[in-house]
């Protein structure tokens, strides 16, 4: 009996030691191999002690300056995406938790269905007509895109959020003289904040990482971060390495810490969004 | 409700659903029409019925596309879903540090494709990569994945692994967490072991959360594209590109607008057919807990 408990302690341990050299290995070397000179990067078995240096974020600066342009665009475009997902999800996350319809409840579905519809279909369409419209590659464009992919999510997470505001306040608002707009404003948005922050944490990480988007309708005023990072790591002339350690880490460390920080609302977005239409 | 709050309602519902129609609903009716048609850059274009459909169909190269991601999808979702069943049920054995255990899983989800891709490339890297030196130190074959096509897959499904296991994770035990613990002393009590409560208990209560997770995770699987456009651009010579990234080649590299379109439908109807199990599956069990 005991013996079975260790065993199974031992391989409680085991499996957990795995799933964490899983999650963390790859991120945590990237970072360390950030801050490694020359060539201990390619040591093996990995140096976890070794004399850091900032070599690779001054060769970042000096060779990559376009990279501190994608940075600042990324910024751009993440804070324009959140900010336009935020408020279309919570007004329409409103009316679908204080109404119900036939008519609501058909568009309920068609939110979901058309949220499923994969991304590249629509570029096809869509390049030719941001071309003509004189909008390729802005921030406004790859925004917009950006949201309109986060809303039927958004939408329905602010629904189930908005369902567990008790109707009562609205009511009694409303006797107050309060329109609606003031009811959504003054008594809505400040009790679903932790709706907002779930609808805000998908959008921002979707944003601020997305390739695909990116890659065909931006080139030089609005390109983003991660596609610098892709023409690092397509330059003929051999990767190298210490650089392209330096510029993911940068781009990837302030996302990691707000996932970190919001891993509540992930976790809270995640499960509603998937599980509740 | 009333008619005439529902129209007062209207505005609020507008930003939503105009972003939807306008990116999304109209741009892929185009695409219908686009896929009936000849057309390239500085070309009218013309008429040609289902000719598209019938090249893309009978186009080896969509063949082998399609090929690739039915297997992507059938192998990289499935064990998936083993790893996060098997740690959601882990997790919830009662384990130390569970909280920090939690957000160390979810770390993954913030990365962005671009960077798994650089540390992939390089854990894998056939010259100087960690992995790669480690196997090869233990006398075990590295990936050569850079001009073998079924190796570049195994890399491809790797990082896919990687980079979505969070989410499937995270379904599986919220759903785990919810199920009630008294079902478990019930089935003690009744004398199961511990394989007949996980086989007549936790199973079929999972059952609908993991069915959640794995159209969710083949919908997203099928359109794949960044991974793979990263890590082998689809090479060596076109053997490891996807459906996504065939669509991208098609429209971009070779302009053919019409084919292109026809693919872009072909995933559109794999998605929405996907998408309406997925549907029906909430509306049963919105019907069941109602």
């Amino acid at each position: 009996m005991r013996l079975e408990r260790f065993l199974v302690n031992a391989g409680k341990t085991l499996a957990v030691v795995m799933i964490l050299l899983w999650s963390l290995f790859p991120i945590i070397f990237i970072i360390s191999s950030s801050f490694k000179p020359g060539r201990e990067i390619f040591a093996v078995p990995p140096q976890w002690l070794f004399a850091p240096t900032f070599d690779h974020y001054v060769t970042l600066w000096q060779r990559w300056s376009i990279f501190f342009q994608g940075l600042f665009n990324s910024t751009i475009v993440t804070i324009g995406a959140a900010s336009i997902a935020v408020i279309a999800s919570t007004c329409a996350g409103y009316v679908y938790s204080r109404t119900s319809s036939r008519f609501l409840n058909a568009s309920l579905v068609f939110l979901i269905a058309v949220r499923l519809i994969p991304p590249i279909v629509v570029t096809l369409p869509l390049f030719p007509i941001v071309n003509n419209l004189g909008l390729a590659d802005t921030h406004f464009v790859l925004s917009v895109l950006y949201a309109t992919f986060f809303v039927s999510l958004g939408t329905v997470l602010m629904r189930t959020f908005i369902d567990q505001i008790p109707r009562e306040l609205d009511e009694a608002a409303s006797m107050d003289g309060a329109t609606m707009p003031v009811i959504l404003w003054k008594v809505i948005t400040p009790l679903a904040a932790p709706g907002i922050l779930a609808v805000a944490v998908f959008v921002v990480v979707f944003a601020w990482n997305e390739f695909l988007f990116a890659f065909i309708f931006t080139s030089t005023r609005a390109k983003t971060a991660p596609l610098v990072i892709s023409e690092m790591i397509g330059s003929i002339e051999g990767v190298d390495w210490g650089v392209l350690f330096a510029a993911s880490t940068v781009q990837l460390l302030p996302v990691l810490l707000f996932v970190m920080a919001m891993n509540r609302y992930l976790v809270a977005g995640l499960t509603s969004g998937a599980t509740k239409g | 409700m009333k008619t005439s709050s529902l129209w007062r309602m209207m505005p609020l519902l507008a930003p939503t659903q105009l972003l939807l129609i306008s990116v999304i609903v109209i741009p892929s009716i185009y695409v219908v029409w686009l896929s009936f048609h000849a057309s390239t850059y500085g070309q009218a274009a013309t008429f040609v019925g289902i000719e598209n459909y019938i090249r893309v169909l009978g186009d080896p190269g969509f063949h082998s596309a399609l090929w690739n991601t039915v297997v992507l999808v059938v192998v990289a979702v499935h064990l998936e879903l083993l790893i996060a069943l098997g740690m959601a049920l882990l997790f919830n054995s009662g384990l130390w540090g569970r909280r920090f255990l939690l957000v160390a899983v979810l770390a993954p989800y913030a990365v962005s494709e671009v960077v798994a891709v650089a540390m992939w490339r390089f854990l894998f890297d056939q010259g100087v990569g960690p992995i790669t030196v480690l196997l090869n130190a233990l006398g075990l074959p590295a990936l050569e994945w850079s001009y073998e096509p079924s190796h570049a897959m195994i890399m491809i499904a790797v990082l896919t692994i990687w980079m979505h296991l969070p989410f499937t994770f995270v379904i599986l035990y919220a759903a785990r967490l919810a199920l009630p613990s008294d079902l478990y002393e019930a089935a003690r009590i009744d004398g199961a072991t511990r394989l007949q409560s996980f086989r007549r208990v936790t199973m079929p209560l999972l059952g609908p959360a993991i069915l959640v997770a794995l159209l969710f995770r083949y919908i997203f699987a099928f359109r794949m594209f960044s991974e793979v456009w990263l890590l082998t651009g689809g090479g060596p010579a076109r053997t490891t590109e996807v459906v996504a990234v065939y669509l991208y080649q098609e429209a971009f590299t070779y302009s053919a607008f019409g084919p292109a379109s026809a693919t872009a439908w072909i995933m559109v109807a794999v998605s929405m057919l996907l998408a309406s199990g997925y549907i029906l599956l909430l509306r049963r069990q919105v019907k069941n807990a109602a």
